[in-house]
């Protein structure tokens, strides 16, 4: 299948190679949660909720009561793709993914300041489109920052693929099952470091490099829009307050 | 937008964003210019010594903010005020708690922030207001005094060494509450005043604007010197002349749905307002439950630019 | 979820006996009810429905299976509700388990009717595409966002509106030379057959707390009945299913007069939900 049309450059949504989708983000969707969000990364669309800090439920689950136990859970709405799972909860995808966004998060979060407490963070697939582990990082940070959790830095995360000899920026779903190699990249936006790096498939070394800047840049781009949507919210919420 | 679950029509839409338009015009143009995000850089002067207090944490040398809110300068003090967020206790303050646990010697209460609340036996009127040492019975019947779930007004005494926080209910004022309704709203709204507790005698009405965010609005309660709870247990029965008097429901629930719809609003929550608000739906004729529909979600932010506009009037006006 | 005071649980309780809750309702009045359509765009249809903190999407997806061998000439509908932990903590891992079945089992008994599929609100019938062969499965997948009580309610208007969202395509079926073959099935990408949900219920549950039955509970009225009754109306007024909730047993005098109530409310109901669908279907049209 042409992933990339050699005479136009165009992919199968008609994106260049290293545009990456429609993004959307908003903030305090969940009003009963201290903080939650939506983010939308073309059709993928993802509700993250935080509810924290408050006092530690189980005490079993607390390793270091000097900081903030951090606790995700991943889930996927049964309609949230294209040929229904019977049981999406509960399976080795959603663990795996839910440990990656909890470790992705607890990298940035400054847990020290709030010991003797435990943060839940809760993401909700409602649509699955390719991206989707990015997609919960970038709701988190939204929904953490909305709770009024201190964070070392804004955490974004984008995908980037290599198909057709190029270098193809955020991955859908007809991409990502293509059978070429799929590489998540998480970033400590404003310190620039890298904080989650996942990668299947065979890629040359200076191919990985070259597809592993791109998606760095993706997240870059990510954390600008984020930023905006956070300073935008709060103009507002002081500007209401008189 | 949050808590504006309401169906607008076209031109109640352009009423509410004319109206916040307009309040975003009054506001200080400091304020905006001082809000930040994460990761955000704060503008220091590097001679100066500053201290960098709450929400901020230095990183290569620079200031750079672990919050979003508003950055304030107090003296050498440099820290950002959060909006949303948990509850931040100081010493002195009143709030509003619910009984989560009942420990050795202590209540556990929910209080909105990051850990339970303990409020200690020794801590707490007895109710038979003499003032002795505790002894085994009383820990026994710790239950007659509180129960779970019970709603509580209490003050910050203090934080323990281990960052857990403090309370005390030595004075009449706080203890149980009962005979009402708690809200809950962002502790951003509520500021820090002489005055927390409200009655409001034209109404029969107990408001206690907790600094944690919980709001009581309920019946006036007498406060006498030896509170009997058995008597208030009987009292709490069916029967239909124990019910809260039709017409004090009505100002408890008129007050309620007003914090209610300033809350989503996300104006500061003062007696004033809230009186104002309750008032106004009365002259208007609004029913009780239409105060949380969308003409008077409308209505209130119009009510609140006029009012933020007088305020800034006289207050040129008198320079 | 949060536990209540006596002294909070007196004042509802005190509330409905006089006919003004907490937040000023009386007892049949719903709160403000907010509906949105195609929020799933992958979805064949579906809708948003928000009844004051309460949140529910629903949305449906069309997929040819084979009919049964018992109902030849009938499609295929299940209905499954899934709690999401965002709308609270305790929902997370297995904890929304027991409330989702309880859910999807008050939904289907009043939507899907009885297991010869006789009285189903939907007529599965419209769905067979070659008799015995090929017909339409319909999952109907419901997911509760958040949580302020009443949620069968919401569910049950998210479907109904859901359903007047959905498209199934239209396909032409070529037989094979052998009648033991499988049909060639060929789904149209353009045109779409929209569903006739005149004829789907709502579902109006009344509360009973002391004396007195409420409509559109908030989860601190909910936490104060005696019993529920979840009772399916349709647009005739007839009775579409009956689901009795709680642990107090009901006089059955008191049963038909929740059993009118409800059918008096539900009139309105579906009045409302009736011009939100038309008002979203104009919207779709521009």
């Amino acid at each position: 299948m042409e992933y990339v049309n050699p005479l136009t450059g165009f992919r199968v949504d008609g994106r260049r190679p290293n545009e990456m989708r429609q993004l959307k983000g908003e903030v305090g969707v969940v009003s009963r949660a201290d903080g939650s969000a939506l983010f939308e990364m073309g059709n993928t669309r993802v509700i993250a909720a935080v509810y924290g800090p408050r006092e530690v439920q189980n005490r079993s689950q607390q390793v270091n009561s000097k900081e903030a136990l951090v606790r995700c859970e991943y889930r996927m709405a049964e309609f949230s793709t294209g040929d229904r799972r019977r049981k999406p909860k509960g399976d080795r995808r959603s663990t795996e993914i839910s440990l990656v966004i909890r470790q992705t998060m607890e990298a940035s979060i400054l847990t020290h300041l709030m010991p003797h407490s435990q943060i839940d963070i809760f993401v909700q697939v409602l649509q699955a489109d390719g991206g989707t582990r990015s997609a919960c990082i970038n709701a988190a940070t939204l929904a953490l920052a909305d709770a009024g959790i201190p964070m070392r830095d804004i955490v974004t995360s984008c995908s980037a693929g290599y198909l057709c000899s190029s270098p193809l920026l955020d991955l859908n779903y007809i991409e990502d099952s293509a059978g070429g190699p799929d590489v998540t990249v998480g970033i400590l936006a404003k310190m620039d470091k890298v904080t989650l790096l996942q990668m299947d498939a065979k890629l040359p070394m200076d191919t990985f490099e070259t597809v592993m800047e791109l998606a760095i840049e993706g997240c870059k781009a990510i954390a600008t829009y984020i930023r905006e949507i956070l300073l935008e919210n709060t103009k507002q919420l002081e500007y209401r307050r008189g | 937008m949050r808590d504006l679950h309401l169906p607008l029509n076209q031109t109640q839409r352009v009423r509410l964003e004319a109206a916040l338009h307009e309040l975003q015009s009054l506001a200080p143009a400091a304020a905006s210019a001082a809000s930040v995000t994460v990761a955000d850089n704060i503008p220091v002067n590097q001679e100066d010594n500053i201290l960098k207090g709450h929400g901020t944490s230095d990183h290569d040398g620079e200031v750079v903010a672990t919050l979003c809110g508003v950055v304030e300068r107090v003296n050498k003090l440099v820290y950002v005020r959060t909006l949303r967020a948990r509850y931040k206790p100081e010493v002195g303050d009143i709030i509003v708690g619910r009984v989560i646990e009942i420990a050795p010697k202590r209540w556990r209460l929910e209080i909105n922030f990051s850990q339970d609340a303990v409020l200690m036996l020794s801590s707490m009127n007895l109710p038979d207001g003499i003032q002795r040492r505790r002894t085994a019975v009383d820990e026994l019947n710790m239950r007659s005094i509180f129960e779970e779930n019970d709603v509580v007004c209490a003050e910050v005494r203090g934080f323990q060494h281990d960052g857990s926080l403090h309370l005390q209910a030595r004075s009449q004022k706080y203890g149980k509450l009962q005979r009402g309704q708690l809200l809950t709203v962002p502790a951003y709204l509520v500021k820090r005043r002489k005055q927390h507790f409200h009655h409001l005698e034209q109404y029969d009405v107990d408001l206690i604007l907790g600094c944690n965010g919980f709001v009581w609005v309920g019946q006036h309660v007498l406060v006498r010197e030896n509170t009997e709870s058995k008597e208030d247990k009987q009292k709490l029965s069916d029967e239909v002349d124990t019910f809260t008097p039709i017409e004090t429901r009505k100002h408890i629930c008129r007050l309620a749905n007003a914090v209610r719809v300033l809350s989503a609003l996300g104006f500061t929550l003062t007696i004033e307002l809230i009186i104002q608000t309750a008032e106004a739906s009365l002259s208007s004729n609004v029913e009780i439950n239409d105060m949380l529909g969308a003409e008077f979600y409308v209505q209130t932010a119009e009510r609140e630019a006029r009012r933020r506009a007088d305020l800034l009037r006289k207050k040129n006006g008198a320079r | 979820m949060v536990g209540l005071s006596e002294g909070e649980k007196h004042f509802i309780r005190g509330g409905i006996a006089q006919d003004l809750r907490a937040d000023g309702r009386t007892r049949l009045q719903f709160r403000p009810v907010i509906v949105e359509t195609g929020v799933i765009p992958q979805a064949n249809g579906s809708a948003r429905v928000r009844l004051g903190a309460t949140e529910v999407i629903a949305s449906v997806k069309a997929e040819l299976g084979k009919p049964t061998v018992l109902h030849p000439d009938k499609g295929k509908v299940s209905i499954y509700v899934d709690c999401s932990p965002t709308a609270a903590p305790i929902f997370e891992g297995r904890g929304s388990e027991d409330l989702s079945a309880e859910l999807s089992v008050a939904l289907q008994r009043c939507l899907l009717g009885g297991k010869s599929g006789a009285g189903a609100a939907i007529d599965l019938s419209s769905l067979i595409v070659l008799e015995g062969k090929a017909c339409w499965d319909l999952y109907v997948d419901g997911l509760v966002v958040s949580s302020d009580g009443n949620l069968v309610d919401a569910l049950a208007a998210a479907i109904k509106v859901a359903l007047s969202d959905t498209g199934i395509p239209k396909v032409n079926v070529s037989l094979n030379a052998e009648t033991d073959g499988e049909p060639e099935v060929d789904v149209s990408d353009e045109e779409f057959l929209q569903f006739d949900t005149s004829s789907v219920p709502v579902i109006v549950t009344l509360t009973k707390v002391g004396k007195h039955y409420i409509v559109d509970a908030t989860s601190e009225e909910e936490s104060q009945m005696s019993s529920a009754l979840s009772v399916s109306v349709n647009r005739r007024g007839q009775i579409c299913g009956l689901t009795k909730r709680g642990g107090t047993g009901l006089d059955p005098t008191i049963i038909f007069d929740m059993i009118s109530v409800a059918k008096h409310v539900s009139q309105r109901f579906i009045s409302l939900l009736d011009s939100e669908i038309a008002a979203a279907e104009v919207v779709a049209d521009e």
